[in-house]
This record gives C-alpha cells, sequence and structure tokens, in this order.
C-alpha cells in the first residue's frame, strides 16, 4: 500500500507548489500589473484619443442617415467614450465591410442590431448581452469588439452594466 | 471432486476481501460520476472563451468514460460462464478499458489540433467580465477559483480511494481511472495558467495550455489503448499496473513442482480482466495419470488465489516451448 500512496503525497506537493505559484501569479497581477490586459493595448490607446467606431443600420437602434450616427446604441456609445476621455470617429457600413476592419485593427467598436446569437462571435469578440436598451424589443444586444482585448471589453462592459443594467 | 463442478470454469463469485473492495469500487464510481457530472455543469458556467478552459472541460466529460465502462463491466463479469460463453464474460472490462482508450485518444487529437490550429491563426481568445452579486468582475477570476475548487476530488478524494483498491482486485480500467484522476491536477494547473496568460495580455499561452492538456488526453489514449489490446491478445499476465510478470505464474509452476507425481510444470497464464485464465502443463514421472489426480491439482492451484479458479491441468510428454515456466523470475 505504500506504493500506492507515496504518489499521492507526491501528488499533493506537487498541487501545492502550483496553488504557491498560482498565488505568486495573483499577487504580482494585484500589484502594479492589469489583469485583464489587451494584448494590442486598445484600451491605452483609446484612452485619451480616438475611438474608431463602425456603425450598422438598424431601426431602433442606430440611425445613419444624419452626419453621425443617433439612436440608443450610439448613445451608450459616446457615455462610454467619455468615460475614457476619447473621441468617436464614426464610420457607416455594412456588417461584413466593418467586421473585417475590426478584426484588421481598423476600428475598435462595432455596433448595430447584433444579438448575443451572433454568428460573427468566429471573427469578433462580443460584449455580454444586454436586454434593457431602449428599443431592444426583447432582443439580447451585444456590441463587438476586437478579439482578445479584454482589458478594453471589460471596461466596455463595466459602462454598459452601470448604464442599462446587467 | 469438493468442488461444484461450475467453480472450475471462470469464478463469478469472490471472496470477502474482494466483494468488499467490489463494492467500495462501485460505490466510488458512481461517487465519481456525480463528482464529475457537477463539475462539468459548473465549468460550463465559465468556460467562455479560453480554448485551455474548453479543452479541460471536454477531458472532465471524457473523464466519466472509464466509469462508465467500468460499471457496464461489472454487470457483466457476473454473469457465469454457459456453453455460449464458456470462459465467461470476463473479457466485458478489457472491452470497456478499450472503448475508453479509443474515446481519449479519438477526442485528444481532436483538441490537439484544435489547439494547434487555434496558435497559428494567432486566435486570441475573447473573456469578458460578468456580474456577480451586482459586482463586475472578469470572468477570468472566477474559471481561475472553479479550476482550483473542482481538482480537490479526483486528486485527493476518489483517485487515491481508487488507486488502494485496483490492486486489491487486480482491475487494469480501475488503476487506469485512477491514475487519471490522480493526474488531473495537471489539467486544472494548465487551465489556471491558460486564463492567466490571457489576463496578463499573452494570448498564446491560452493554445499552449490547451495543447498540453489535450496531449495528456491523447497519452492516457495511447496508454489505455495500448494497454487494453495486448491484454486482449493474451499477452502473458501481468501485474495490475503493467510493470511485472504477475507472480502467479511462478506461484503455480512452484506448488506443481512440489508434486510428489510431477517432473516438470509450465503454464499459460492469461489476463481475463479481472481473473486469470490458467492452462497448467504437467510432465508427470510414469506414464499413467489418475484424473484424480490432476483434478486434485486444479483445486490446489485455485486455492492459491482467488483470481485463478479457471484452471485445467493437462499432462504431456514435454513442455511447450512458449509455456511460462518461471525460471529467474
Amino acid at each position: 500500500m505504500n506504493g500506492v500512496q507515496s504518489p499521492g503525497g507526491r501528488t499533493a506537493r506537487r498541487l501545492l507548489l502550483g496553488v504557491v505559484a498560482c498565488l505568486a501569479a495573483l499577487s504580482l497581477a494585484a500589484c502594479g500589473v492589469q489583469v485583464p490586459s489587451d494584448p494590442d493595448g486598445t484600451l491605452d490607446r483609446v484612452g485619451g484619443g480616438e475611438l474608431r467606431v463602425g456603425a450598422v443600420e438598424e431601426p431602433g437602434l442606430v440611425e445613419t442617415e444624419g452626419p453621425s450616427p443617433e439612436g440608443p446604441l450610439p448613445e451608450l456609445v459616446r457615455g462610454f467614450a467619455d468615460t475614457i476621455d476619447a473621441r468617436v470617429t464614426w464610420r457607416v457600413g455594412s456588417e461584413e465591410t466593418l467586421v473585417t476592419a475590426l478584426e484588421d485593427g481598423e476600428l475598435d467598436l462595432v455596433i448595430g442590431g447584433f444579438t448575443d446569437q451572433t454568428p460573427w462571435i468566429e471573427r469578433a469578440g462580443l460584449t455580454r448581452g444586454y436586454r434593457d436598451i431602449e428599443h431592444a424589443g426583447g432582443r439580447s444586444l451585444v456590441l463587438l469588439v476586437p478579439m482578445g482585448e479584454n482589458a478594453f471589453l471589460s471596461a466596455l462592459e463595466r459602462y454598459l452594466d452601470e448604464e442599462v443594467g446587467g | 471432486m469438493t468442488r461444484p463442478s461450475s467453480a472450475q470454469f471462470g469464478r463469478t463469485d469472490l471472496p470477502e476481501t474482494q466483494r468488499i473492495a467490489l463494492k467500495k469500487a462501485i460505490r466510488w464510481e458512481l461517487f465519481t460520476i456525480v463528482y464529475t457530472s457537477i463539475t462539468i455543469t459548473v465549468v460550463a458556467f465559465v468556460v467562455g472563451g479560453s480554448q485551455a478552459m474548453r479543452t479541460a472541460w471536454i477531458e472532465d466529460m471524457l473523464s466519466l468514460l472509464p466509469q462508465l465502462a467500468f460499471l457496464t463491466a461489472v454487470i457483466f463479469v457476473r454473469r457465469r460462464p454457459t456453453v455460449k460463453h464458456p470462459y465467461g464474460l470476463h473479457r466485458a472490462m478489457g472491452v470497456g478499458h478499450l472503448v475508453a482508450g479509443i474515446a481519449l485518444l479519438a477526442v485528444g487529437l481532436n483538441l490537439a489540433v484544435e489547439a494547434v490550429t487555434g496558435l497559428i491563426a494567432a486566435e486570441h481568445p475573447t473573456i469578458g467580465t460578468v456580474q456577480l452579486f451586482g459586482q463586475t468582475i472578469w470572468l477570468g477570476w472566477l474559471m481561475i477559483a472553479v479550476m482550483v475548487i473542482v481538482v480537490v476530488g479526483p486528486v485527493f478524494i476518489y483517485g487515491p480511494a481508487k488507486a488502494k483498491l485496483a490492486p486489491v482486485l487486480h482491475n487494469k480500467l480501475l488503476y487506469a481511472d485512477a491514475d487519471m484522476a490522480k493526474a488531473d491536477w495537471q489539467t486544472n494547473a494548465a487551465s489556471i495558467v491558460g486564463v492567466l496568460g490571457i489576463g496578463l495580455g499573452i494570448w498564446w499561452l491560452d493554445g499552449a495550455a490547451a495543447l498540453f492538456i489535450s496531449i495528456g488526453i491523447v497519452w492516457d489514449g495511447v496508454r489505455n489503448t495500448k494497454g487494453a489490446v495486448i491484454d486482449l491478445m493474451d499477452q502473458r499476465a501481468r501485474s495490475y499496473d503493467d510493470k511485472q510478470p504477475h507472480p502467479l505464474a511462478g506461484e503455480i509452476t512452484r506448488y506443481l513442482r512440489g508434486l510428489p507425481w510431477v517432473l516438470d510444470a509450465g503454464v499459460r497464464l492469461r489476463d481475463e480482466g479481472q481473473v486469470f485464465h490458467v492452462e497448467a502443463f504437467v510432465v508427470p514421472r510414469r506414464v499413467k495419470v489418475r484424473t484424480e489426480t490432476l483434478s486434485a491439482a486444479s483445486e490446489g492451484i485455485a486455492r492459491l488465489d482467488w483470481k485463478v479458479q479457471d484452471v485445467v491441468v493437462v499432462p504431456v510428454e514435454q513442455l511447450p516451448s512458449e509455456a511460462d515456466r518461471a525460471l529467474g523470475d
């Protein structure tokens, strides 16, 4: 039975090491390093700079007739931009064009009638779904962000949580 | 003959120690299934965009296979041998082992390919926030917490428990199952590293962790498939951990050589999953051997160990060259 138990003890020691390593990583994260952070630095670049937003026409949510898009979603974007001192520049287009621009790093955010069931999940990061946006009509709406820009995504979701609930 | 003839072929009832061990093993397997089902459900809520988490999650689902195989096989190995199944249904354990091994192999390879293509395509895993009790927190922290908590079961509770029962029952499926459970911490540690990598903006760490986990699954698959196949191919019986030839071969030949009428002896011992089938070849000193003597020898062997109840003793002029004479073991 000893032969069976001693590997168990080794495992326990290894696990303890793992936990220690994790705690070390966590404390490292706590002091100084930002978690989550953006591999491509979107939040740092946008903060105090330019927030490049793509808008897809969606009746009631995004109206692109005027000089700059109007509606509940553009309003939310402007509000978010204010919290990080960003200036919003708009680009209007079709979903595919804008998602491709998002992938290529030409845009930081894409809005439109996207829900949490959107097939663009393959090519863009999604915020959580928000049902309480005006004119959502029962849909769980999401905004599209560049994939993996998790600090930017988290900052956006924090703002949306405050404005339109979870 | 003192024993009923049915006891000679493929014993299906177990001695007290083994009966208790089997009962415990069944209970632990059921406990594992319940525990793992809860784990799978909890992880489903936090799996998010991390490939490492997804891989660990699928591994959790796969880890149910050995338990299901064991519990299914246990139903069959209890059945008595019949004319249709003269060796009993002990092989069910090996078949279950093989199926579990192949499934691990196939899914493991699939996950490894997924991890590699994700790394090549430089897919940046996206993990956002969740709202928990009115607070917005990063989902990654929740993933790490869940992975730390769920590792307790396999590593500290049921892994070691099953590892203790496997040698008692000489059950390789149970042993492999326990072995995988005890190694589960590597999976959880890797997925934590992957998630922390995402948190620190090191996106490729997630894919690398996923690859590490899937290679572990592939390795489990290879080991189990190999072990199951060579047992089904009737290799010489080995110990429950496959580390050495089973000592019973030596014990049986020594017992036979110790009989006054036996000149030399050798055995052919095969592992049926939980019990052995024994063909013992003896070279008698005289030309004539009474059948009662052979029966007595076969019962004598059966008394050596609970695993060897299906025994045939064959008098031969010369030992077959492939018979295990247990010399030098």
